[in-house]
């Protein structure tokens, strides 16, 4: 600031008209990449002399000769490269500031050092995305009749522009069959159609939006969506071993977290501070931790900097629609991110780490619990990686967190927090305590009943022992003694235990009470004495244990070497145990810090926050993208100088800025979007609208609405809604990706990760759990043969026919069929082709010698054939 | 078939009849060929018919593409001078000026200025190299079964592309850099070229992981504006499920799902009249035809266990290290034996820019990837040869890019887009030839310098297409999207 500031005031004392205004453009718009070690183009603009010796093309600038000087041609266009690159052009008025100025001589006077300082910070380029969306104002258009709303509008305007002329409305059916797999992911009945085909009102339309926004189904359809970009994934690594490597366990808990929210229209802000930071802002909310799966989900057991990578790179991409992983080895190539304003982003996330507290009902965390993230370290320190390298940390300065400044508004403070017991110290509620005390003393029960199992064994051998050789009645009375002997050891560990823990429960209690308890010192002192005694019990069962291991490894014939050496080391282990010294009782569970860094919240209230110039822009593409098909900026990761522009960018600004204003409501966007003129018309471009399609061919500008095919989930979730078997109950554990087929539940609700997936939805581009920020729509023989042989397809089509009625009259099957399965009306002809089908098929079928009642089959596979019609999977 | 079948649907076998064929979707699937590109076509444009433009010399096309950019001076281009001033500065050696060249601009088309790092210290070569079967062309020593067939190959020496960011990976598979947006993919072209040599089958198949997201994904075999019909189909390599969904579903008889299919298209054929603009549908309906045809011709090209020991033998089925592959060429060989048109296999995917991306242990790396694929890709060439099909089929070894002649790093090389190697054989390829040559030190391709559209354009000149004839209204083409046939290594 100072630096620009002299700048200015040196100019201001020159003489010659253009000079300042012409070093400040240039200032803004030239030099940032035009100047310094890594100037480009080899061309350095931050000195006369520097300018006029130019760069790899020859001279820049020719003082006197504006039209002569490569800058001046290039930035007005003339020649190319255009400049500045990628980014809007100079305007008339700059261009004729810079022109006159080389004409006068380009005199760079007093401000040149200033200007020349190499070490500047990068100043910004004035690129769209990284400004604040100002509000525009609803265009005008002619054709007020395609205006249902602004975004209409704003479309309108568009089309106009470019004389496109829009297609009509979608028949009502179809736009009912396209706004329910939209907003809820599977089709209408027939009854629902029936009914809004009946609905004289003339906000059925309407009525149907709210209906199906205030349906449960909702959160589970657009929370597969959320999930893409939030790139859920279920854990992943060893599953025979049960190692977890990447990703957590439980993770089903914040995909439920996820579709409630969004069911209970949670705003955007929110669930953005609930993900990064639930554990600083709601510590106590068990269920707004489940936000932070979304961090959790990074966890790479064996490669922290890839998980800090991660949280990096995909808080930027999916929330701010920017890429920075460049900057992690150097200076951002197209973006203006430094380097080190990388490692200050991944400061944000330095300090946390990943665990799995306690849930009612289960004390084994490996079976249940709620993964989620806290702060380890509030003072693990970040560096700047040189070139990347983790081997190479620049020790020399520890990296304070920071957002880059290429978004022009700054990080608002960040404050330490001090987190409450319940969470820095989570086995310490009472549930937990409860449920502790409930497994120590149900593990006495089986520690009996074991017991009274081997007495009885060791009775049976005593009996026995008569009617088998000396030799064998020895080992068999040894065995049984041995585990009678260990059986009373274990009885003995598990009572003290239960009396060990009470102890130490009353201990902590003590400790941790407010103020605590002043006879805390009694209380540690008997849980020592408790958990010593407890200690040395289960100590002298292992080591019994231990020896009998390697009793019977030494007795194998041959002698298995592994399994001796294993329970020696056991029996070392344990004897160990028996001698080591312990100091004061053991806290009923660990203790972590009771401070967070705050440095999440303060990351996640400034993504958050209604000025950043991002956040509402790319939130808003992307519900753009999955309610028309593609997306406002094609680039949905990248706002940046390497993505590319809005094809409207005034709609995607007033859409970004409705969204604030509605509090970042979700489901008020769906509203408007859904409710949108330009969502109702037709997907055909009709046959009078060639200039349309010659035109523009890629519809980029919305002169009729995209057919779609339907994503993998609602393939499956629709043949499953239309047999009326699908299973609609919510959340819960990820179920095994193998069952897809068999189990009804919709699909939201299976395994999911990059090694298991069910193959039913890999077949139809189902998400990359690694990255899917945009799903491929891919069309390969795999997916017809998946809707013609899958079980499900065949299975749910004879459960379909029989709904549909199996005993119909052909004419009238073939009608019910087409509007249950296609959600419209067959055509004459499709009419008469289906009728003749079910007249012929049956006899063939016959012949065949295909079990069952022909008649009923043939309409079973007429069913089946509908589910495998281009129109079933189509979104028109 | 059954006689009863006589009397099923005459209305259908009617419109079977018209085509003169025995399944309906084929029929169909011929009628909607190429269609789908040009709605708004201007007079006179006619889509492809599926014959070639003149006589081939070609019938089809393997495609090997080695994924993160092969050393070219380790490989196929010896540079002996690297050895010479190995460790010197760039500027200290009489190759001071190399990085002032011109064809450092000319190269690149910028879309991305000052992108383009030059690694000034000379790095050695990591391998050495030996004149090779007649010809006496020098190969590295990571190649020693590719050697012995290099009188059937043509080395091309002095390919260049415009980027060194592994975008290159699409750009070489469609002549366009990632940042400016999907095109047709060279596979795409000859599938939307030429007809059919097997109904049965894809006629563009990839093998392999495709390459990463990050680098064109799924459109490095794409066909963009072509329309999907026309992008290669993805096949795993498991013999013993070759292909997902293949089997009948439960309960369902042979007839029955025949019967069926059959309904589908017919259904088809109505909805393709109601949306002849919808080239989604065009290719679903196409895809769903091929389906029904692939669920017993794909496993039957599957199946290994009809080779004997010796070709499995050759193709390193028996080796660990070789095996996986092996088989990706074996089933290359099995494809185009059955008539696939196109067959692109993919090496070296690693969830990123690729495997062969050597910025640091080159010679490790590219120790164990050559053996990885040398007895392989020597296995398909002798195998090809030895059934006569090396005559009519062009097996192409390619890469995004070559390595810098410095180093990166303590023993590395960067990206290097100015010059690098690749190499084609069979299909009327001249063998024992070398076409091009990169300077002293492998850094720029100066000699018969080839973008990588002329490789493009060599396989489409031998297949008996032009390039300019299949271009699609509203979709120009420039010259430099076209490429030139390498008539040098033409025989």
């Amino acid at each position: 600031m100072l630096r620009r500031l002299a700048l200015l005031a040196s100019v201001a004392m020159c003489c010659l008209a253009q000079q300042p205004r012409a070093l400040s453009i240039l200032q803004q718009r030239c030099i940032p990449c035009h100047s310094g070690p890594s100037k480009k183009s080899g061309l350095d603009l931050s000195s006369r002399e520097l300018a006029i010796q130019g760069g790899d093309r020859g001279p820049a600038i020719v003082p006197g000769k504006a039209k002569e000087s490569l800058a001046y041609r290039v930035a007005s266009h003339s020649e190319k490269p255009h400049m500045p690159l990628q980014s809007p052009k100079l305007s008339e008025a700059d261009l004729t500031v810079l022109a006159e100025w080389i004409d006068q001589g380009a005199e760079y006077g007093a401000a040149a050092k200033a200007v020349a300082s190499a070490d500047a910070p990068l100043p910004l380029p004035n690129h769209w995305s990284f400004r604040k969306p100002q509000r525009p104002a609803v265009p005008v258009v002619a054709t007020v009749e395609r205006v249902r709303n602004p975004i209409d509008a704003f479309v309108a305007a568009e089309r106009e522009k470019r004389k496109l002329t829009a297609v009509g409305p979608a028949v009502p059916r179809m736009l009912l069959r396209r706004v329910y797999l939209d907003l809820v992911g599977v089709p209408p009945t027939k009854e629902e159609m029936d009914k809004f085909l009946a609905d004289p009102s003339p906000n059925a339309y309407e009525a149907v939006v709210d209906r199906l926004l205030a349906d449960s189904r909702y959160g589970e359809r657009w929370g597969r969506h959320w999930m893409d970009i939030w790139r859920y994934s279920d854990w992943y690594g060893w599953r025979k071993g049960n190692d977890v490597r990447n990703s957590q366990r439980f993770m089903w808990r914040w995909r439920d977290w996820i579709v409630e929210s969004l069911n209970r229209d949670k705003s955007y802000d929110r669930m953005i501070l609930e993900m990064l930071a639930a554990d600083e802002v709601a510590p106590q909310d068990t269920d707004a931790m489940r936000a932070t799966g979304f961090l959790a989900r990074n966890y790479s057991k064996y490669d922290r900097d890839g998980w800090m990578q991660d949280a990096v790179d995909h808080t930027a991409l999916g929330m701010l629609g920017i890429t920075v992983k460049c900057a992690r080895c150097h200076d951002h190539k197209f973006d203006p991110i430094a380097q080190e304003e990388y490692y200050r982003f991944r400061a944000f996330f330095e300090p946390y780490d990943v665990r799995v507290d306690r849930v009612p009902g289960e004390v084994d965390i490996t079976k249940d619990g709620l993964s989620r993230v806290f702060d380890v370290d509030v003072q693990r320190p970040t560096y700047l990686y040189v070139r990347g390298d983790i081997q190479q940390p620049d020790k020399a300065k520890v990296l304070t967190p920071s957002v880059p400044r290429l978004f022009g508004f700054p990080l608002g403070s960040i404050e330490q927090v001090t987190v409450p017991l319940d969470s820095y110290y989570p086995d310490h509620r009472s549930f937990v305590q409860k449920d502790l005390l409930a497994k120590a003393k149900a593990d006495v029960e089986q520690a009996q009943a074991d017991l009274a199992k081997k007495e009885e064994q060791y009775a049976t051998v005593g009996k026995d022992v008569a009617k088998l050789s000396v030799a064998e009645g020895y080992e068999k009375m040894r065995v049984a003694s041995d585990e009678l002997a260990l059986a009373k050891k274990t009885l003995a560990a598990a009572k003290e235990n239960v009396v060990a823990l009470g102890a130490r429960v009353a201990a902590d209690n003590a400790r941790f009470a407010s103020p605590p308890d002043a006879a805390y010192e009694n209380f540690a002192t008997e849980a020592r004495t408790a958990e010593r005694k407890a200690g040395i019990l289960k100590a002298d069962e292992d080591v019994t244990r231990a020896q009998m291991e390697l009793d019977k490894a030494l007795r194998a014939t041959p002698t298995d070497e592994k399994m001796v050496g294993e329970a020696q080391k056991r029996l070392t282990a344990a004897s160990a145990s028996l001698t080591q010294a312990t100091d004061g009782y053991h806290t009923v569970g660990t203790v972590y810090e009771n401070k967070s860094s705050g440095r999440r919240t303060a990351l996640a209230r400034w993504i958050g926050s209604p000025d950043n110039p991002l956040t509402a822009r790319v939130a808003m593409n992307h519900i753009w993208l999955r309610h028309f098909g593609k997306p406002l900026v094609p680039t949905v990761f990248d706002f940046g100088l390497n993505g590319k522009p809005p094809t409207n960018p005034a709609l995607l600004d007033w859409l970004a800025t409705e969204f604030v204003r509605s509090g970042w409501s979700m489901k008020a966007m769906h509203r408007l979007m859904v409710t949108s003129a330009t969502y109702r018309m037709q997907s055909s471009a009709g046959t009078e609208n060639n200039s349309n399609a010659a035109a523009d061919p890629d519809n980029e500008y919305l002169w009729r609405m995209n057919p779609r095919r339907m994503e993998a989930e609602v393939v499956r979730d629709s043949i499953l809604s239309l047999s009326g078997e699908l299973d609609l109950t919510m959340g819960g554990p990820d179920i095994d990706e193998t069952k897809g087929l068999e189990s009804n539940r919709r699909s939201i609700y299976f395994r999911h990760s990059p090694d298991t997936q069910m193959e039913f939805l890999k077949t139809f581009d189902g998400a990359n759990p690694v990255e899917c920020y945009l799903r491929s729509e891919s069309v390969v023989p795999q997916q017809a043969l998946a809707l013609a042989n899958s079980q499900i397809s065949v299975e749910k089509a004879r459960v379909l026919a029989a709904k549909i009625g199996i005993s119909a009259a052909p004419e009238a099957f073939v009608k019910s069929a087409f509007e249950t399965i296609l959600g419209r009306l067959p055509s004459a002809e499709e009419q008469a082709v289906g009728v003749r089908f079910l007249q012929r098929e049956p006899d063939l079928l016959a012949s065949w010698q295909v079990p069952g009642p022909p008649a009923a089959r043939a309409r079973e596979d007429f069913v089946h054939v509908l589910l495998n019609h281009n129109d079933f999977v189509t979104i028109r | 078939m059954k006689p009863n079948r006589n009397f099923h649907s005459v209305g259908r076998r009617g419109f079977l009849a018209d085509m003169g064929m025995g399944f309906t979707g084929l029929a169909l699937g011929a009628m909607l060929n190429g269609e789908s590109v040009a709605r708004a076509a201007t007079e006179g444009w006619r889509a492809p018919d599926g014959k070639p433009h003149f006589a081939p010399k070609a019938k089809r096309v393997i495609w090997l593409f080695m994924i993160g950019g092969v050393s070219h001076v380790e490989t196929f281009d010896p540079k002996p001078a690297l050895n010479k001033y190995a460790g010197m500065r760039l500027g200290d050696t009489p190759f001071k000026d190399f990085d002032q060249n011109p064809l450092v601009k000319k190269n690149l088309r910028e879309v991305i200025v000052g992108l383009h790092k030059i690694e000034p210290n000379l790095y050695p070569l990591q391998v050495g190299y030996k004149k090779r079967g007649q010809s006496g062309i020098e190969v590295s020593d990571w190649w020693p079964n590719v050697s012995e067939c290099i009188d059937d190959i043509a080395v091309v020496r002095s390919m260049w592309t415009t980027d060194n960011n592994h975008g290159a990976q699409m750009q070489f598979h469609t002549g366009r850099h990632v940042l400016e947006g999907q095109f047709p993919t060279i596979g795409s072209w000859v599938h939307y070229g030429l007809g059919s040599l097997n109904e049965n089958l894809p006629q563009f198949v990839v093998l392999g992981e495709p390459v990463d997201t990050c680098c064109g994904g799924l459109a490095a075999h794409g066909a963009a504006y072509l329309g999907p019909e026309h992008g290669g189909v993805q096949l795993a390599v498991r013999p013993e499920d070759p292909l997902a969904f293949s089997k009948l579903g439960p309960g369902v008889s042979k007839e029955e799902q025949k019967s069926e299919f059959e309904l589908v298209s017919e259904f088809s054929r109505l909805s393709m009249a109601q949306y002849p603009d919808d080239a989604a549908m065009r290719a679903r309906i196409k895809s769903y035809e091929l389906a029904f045809r692939m669920q017993t011709a794909v496993p039957e090209v599957m199946k290994f266990s009809e080779e004997n020991e010796a070709t499995r033998r050759m193709y390193g089925l028996d080796q660990e290290t070789t095996k996986p592959f092996g088989e990706m060429c074996l089933a290359a060989r099995r494809m185009a034996e059955s008539g696939v048109r196109f067959v692109q296999v993919f090496h070296g995917q690693n969830g990123g820019a690729g495997k062969w991306d050597a910025h640091s242990n080159l010679k490790k790396g590219h120790t164990d990837l050559c053996q990885q694929v040398d007895k392989p890709i020597a296995g398909l060439l002798k195998d090809l040869k030895q059934r006569g099909m090396l005559d009519d089929t062009i097996v192409v070894f390619a890469t995004e890019f070559g390595r810098t002649p410095g180093s990166e790093g303590t023993n590395g090389r960067n990206h290097h887009p100015y010059g690098f190697s690749v190499w084609m054989a069979g299909g009327g390829i001249k063998g024992g030839v070398v076409n091009g040559a990169t300077d002293e030190i492998g850094f720029h391709a100066v000699e018969n310098r080839h973008y990588v559209t002329d490789i493009h354009a060599t396989i489409l000149h031998q297949l008996g297409l032009d390039g300019k004839k299949l271009e699609v209204p509203g979709r120009k083409r420039l010259e430099i999207d076209l490429g030139n046939p390498i008539h040098e290594i033409i025989a």
